[in-house]
């Protein structure tokens, strides 16, 4: 059990800054998750925290112990991969074993600690099978017992489940999470799966080159975004954004005008999320345009509009159904409007 | 296996290229057969002698006339020995080539590939003098040394190309588990790349097998002969070189030697690439 | 200790390497300085090299051994592409590879003596070309030029033509289904598939198998000193027989050297130029 601090953690690969100037505290039995697109430095960052990668610059400190130039045999933390990396030359047991035995754990403990921990991912009819013979998600139970087994202070997990298909990845999520909750284990989660991210975590760790855009709760994530990178990185579809004008209280821009908050002026980003508009009776519309494309998802249907050059989703009731080309009018909830910044891209807060 | 059709290419072209040249593989090799199994007067003849009578002169002569047991012990002890010496010193180099970022490592790879490029005859005069120097001469142990450098190379990049696949999770999953490098490379590595471990070795003793040119410089008796060389010794003085007997030894090696093929069957282009070509 | 680590891993191998290498190589240099006889070393400077570039046999050497080697080399390949054309994607291939690999499963002595028979001692092509009315009387392989040449050719392709078929099968079975698929699709046929697309592709492939090929057919000896000895005239000699037969039948020590040191020189530097290079890409 151990809470672990990042203090202006920097990595660096040559002229290559992976990690910007990190500072992160996840308390002790959080589930936090790192969530970005590929190359954000999230995994950089799982990987430092391992042990399997030294920081260019800053501290590590786990359970307020600094691990730097600790070896990852020597930190005590267990990691599950995205590949699954079980021993292909040992069966499950011996791969549930393996940490055990590396630790030096007494034989005579060993096998109950196994036993308990296959139970754990309901793999205990699995134990004398080879990796090879057992399907992706019992390899990724298998994986899972693995780290499990010696009790670690902390887990860390590098996309576990991005190998595996849409409906299994639903019920390992919930099986992870459940797991973690009962060991009550620090857990740090790496994913570019935003779903993944909003369902697991405590607290979500927006990453984007490097830096740390936003930490917060799954909840603040979605409804109080930072900036448009969080914006348009969280929610499926993404938050629509759309660049325009801010004119005496007007915000204007191909297709849309409305009432901005009065304060602003110059070039604003207009963001709202598809589910916080709705098809519109002719007069009301916030937003007109074309329609694009209609995608039905059985129970709503997804509505491209192209206004301007801009396409923008719309989440409409699941029979709608309109020409391609024909008008559409869209009406906006002024409540869940956001404005950000178009040149920094930060959010713009109103002043109540 | 995709594409097995028949257009665009006539079966009876391919089968008349494929099946002449497995009589061109086939029919000198049967020959050779008939050569060890008839007897000396009717292999080196006026007119040759297609028909010959079977007779096992030259089996009796192997055991009677010749050390051929000695032989056998030489290449066996040879190659083995110098299969086990190139696989310690290998496994521990591939690794290192494949596992570890540091400065010189491509410079390193690449020498020990270039080694393969030296012919035998450049350093044969040197390596000749080192063994007289040493007292090696005419011995077993003098061919292990060298059977071993000339695959080492080879082995050693075999051995590279199949640590290479290996994915490096699986060494960053042992490293979180608690397993010091050492133990990653004999409780994972070594495992995980047997079936290349097996190709290496096997590529390796058959060009130790085959070794020709240093054999024939260090071995002078029975006590260091190998299978190849005393091939070049069977001949009798006036009798000229006794053929049969040859033939008979050269199909003696080919069959342990085709054994170790087919079981590295899968692996046989990989190995005898170096591991560029993962067939 | 832990920056060090690697480098101790690969010591053991290196330091092997280099003492069969290194060690000899500076050896050679040296001792090509020196006339050697017997245990007596004069220095001489460098009379041994003046000598060799005047020497007829040293460049017919090295002569020999292109003529011979490149013959081979490109009958070799060219034989290997065409059965592996049909091969690939026969039913039958694992037969195929298994009787086609045959001839490089014997030792190259016994493959030697086997064509050593058949050409000169035993006179069985010779006969046969005769049975099938090809020829009136009776072949010396060794007394013409080209002919004694063919022998050693015809030993070498028969024996190692499969190398390359191996190679060059596991290349074409081994590339992208899809991409031949698709041109299919866009109305290829396999010759044409074969040459536009599969044989481009494989380049890097043919390009370390050739060059392996290459390197043990340049230093070819096991053939010569059992088939030929050089005959006619010494025009059969490679550069390998000729260091040999320098050193250990003549007893010029000094003077094999030299001509070691310079094959060495030639073997370095295609080393740098073009091995490096192919097993790079072989290996993209």
């Amino acid at each position: 059990m151990a809470s672990i601090h990042l203090d202006n953690v920097v990595k660096r690969y040559g002229a290559f800054v992976g990690v910007k100037e990190m500072n992160l505290q996840i308390a002790d039995e959080e589930f936090l998750v790192l969530l970005g697109p590929s190359g954000c430095g999230k995994t950089t960052t799982m990987r430092m925290i391992a042990g399997l990668e030294e920081p260019s610059e800053g501290d590590i400190r786990i359970a307020s112990e600094v691990v730097n130039g600790l070896d990852a045999r020597d930190r005590d933390v267990a990691m599950v991969f995205q590949g699954y990396a079980l021993y292909p030359n040992m069966s499950i047991y011996e791969n549930i074993r393996f940490p055990l035995r590396m630790r030096g754990v007494p034989k005579n403990q060993q096998d109950a600690l196994i036993r308990r921990a296959a139970d754990m991912v309901e793999l205990g009819d699995f134990l004398d099978r080879k990796p090879a013979a057992l399907s992706g998600g019992q390899r990724q139970r298998a994986a899972l017992a693995r780290a499990v087994v010696r009790q670690p202070q902390v887990f860390l997990m590098d996309e576990p489940l991005s190998n595996l298909d849409a409906k299994l990845r639903a019920s390992m999520r919930v099986q992870i999470k459940h797991l973690q909750r009962k060991l009550r284990i620090t857990t740090v989660y790496v994913t570019h799966d935003q779903i993944e991210a909003m369902t697991l975590a405590d607290r979500i760790v927006v990453m984007s080159r490097g830096e740390i855009q936003q930490v917060g709760t799954p909840d603040e994530i979605y409804s109080d975004p930072a900036n448009t990178f969080v914006a348009g990185f969280i929610g499926s579809p993404p938050m629509n954004l759309i660049e325009g004008q801010v004119h005496s209280g007007r915000f204007i821009a191909p297709g849309i005008d409305i009432a901005a908050p009065g304060h602003m002026h110059g070039n604003v980003t207009l963001g709202f999320r598809p589910e916080d508009c709705g098809i519109a009776p002719d007069g009301q519309a916030g937003l007109t345009g074309t329609v694009y494309g209609i995608e039905p998802t059985g129970d709503s249907t997804f509505l491209t509009i192209l206004a301007g050059d801009k396409q923008v989703e719309v989440k409409a009731p699941r029979d709608f159904r309109a020409p391609l080309d024909s008008c559409a009018s869209i009406a906006l909830d002024p409540a869940r409007l956001y404005f950000f910044d178009s040149a920094t891209g930060q959010r713009m807060r109103s002043t109540q | 296996m995709a594409g097995r059709t028949t257009r665009g290419e006539s079966l009876w072209l391919r089968y008349m290229v494929l099946g002449s040249w497995a009589l061109v593989c086939l029919v000198p090799m049967l020959w050779f057969l008939s050569i060890g199994l008839r007897p000396r007067t009717e292999i080196i003849t006026p007119q040759p002698v297609y028909w010959p009578t079977f007779s096992l002169d030259a089996w009796h002569a192997l055991w009677s006339d010749w050390p051929i047991g000695a032989y056998l012990r030489n290449s066996v002890l040879a190659v083995a020995g110098s299969v086990v010496i190139d696989l310690i010193l290998a496994i521990p180099a591939a690794y290192s080539l494949t596992r570890y970022e540091y400065r010189g490592r491509e410079d390193i790879g690449f020498y020990i590939l270039s080694t393969r490029m030296m012919a035998p005859a450049i350093v044969a005069i040197p390596i000749f003098f080192l063994f007289r120097n040493l007292g090696l001469l005419d011995s077993v142990w003098a061919l292990m040394l060298v059977y071993a450098a000339i695959n080492l190379s080879v082995v050693t990049w075999i051995l590279r190309s199949y640590m290479m696949d290996i994915p490096k999770e699986l060494e960053d999953a042992a490293r979180t588990d608690g397993a010091s490098d050492l133990r990653i490379l004999w409780e994972i590595i070594i495992p995980v790349t047997l079936p290349g471990i097996i190709t290496a070795a096997v590529i390796a003793a058959i060009f130790a097998i085959n070794e020709f040119l240093f054999t024939l410089l260090i071995a002078s008796t029975a006590n260091a002969y190998t299978m190849s060389v005393a091939l070049a010794n069977f001949t009798g003085g006036s009798d000229g070189i006794i053929y049969n007997a040859i033939a008979l030894v050269s199909f003696l090696a080919f069959l342990p030697i085709f054994i170790l093929v087919v079981l590295i069957q899968k692996n046989l282009s990989r190995g005898l690439t170096m591991g560029a070509v993962k067939g | 200790m832990r920056a060090l680590f690697p480098y101790l891993l690969v010591a053991p191998a290196v330091t092997y390497l280099l003492s069969i290498t290194l060690y000899p190589g500076i050896y050679a240099i040296y001792q090509s300085f020196f006339l050697v006889r017997f245990n007596e070393w004069i220095p001489v400077g460098t009379d041994n090299y003046v000598e060799l570039f005047a020497d007829t046999e040293f460049w017919g050497a090295l002569l020999n051994t292109l003529i011979i080697g490149g013959i081979a080399l490109a009958v070799e390949c060219l034989l290997a592409l065409v059965l592996a054309y049909f091969a690939y994607r026969d039913p039958f291939i694992r037969g195929w590879r298994i009787v086609f690999l045959m001839p490089m499963l014997f030792m190259p002595s016994a493959v030697a003596f086997l064509w050593k028979l058949a050409f000169n001692d035993g006179r069985v092509i010779s006969d046969l070309l005769m049975r099938l009315g090809l020829i009136s009387q009776n072949i010396d392989f060794l007394g013409s030029v080209p002919l004694a040449r063919l022998t050693l050719i015809v030993a070498d392709v028969w024996q190692w033509t499969p190398f390359l078929f191996i190679i060059f099968v596991a290349a074409l079975q081994g590339q992208d289904q899809e991409i031949e698929e698709a041109a299919r699709l866009d109305g290829a046929r396999w010759p044409q598939i074969f040459w536009n697309i599969s044989l481009p592709m494989m380049r890097p492939v043919i390009a370390v198998a050739v060059i392996l090929r290459g390197i043990d057919i340049t230093t070819m000896f096991t053939n010569v000193y059992i088939m030929t000895n050089g005959t006619p005239g010494g025009t059969t000699e490679t550069i390998s027989y000729f260091i040999y037969r320098q050193g250990f039948r003549t007893f010029n020590f000094g003077y094999a050297s030299a001509a070691a040191v310079i094959m060495l020189i030639i073997t370095v530097v295609s080393a740098q130029l073009i091995v490096k290079r192919a097993f790079r890409s072989g290996r993209a």
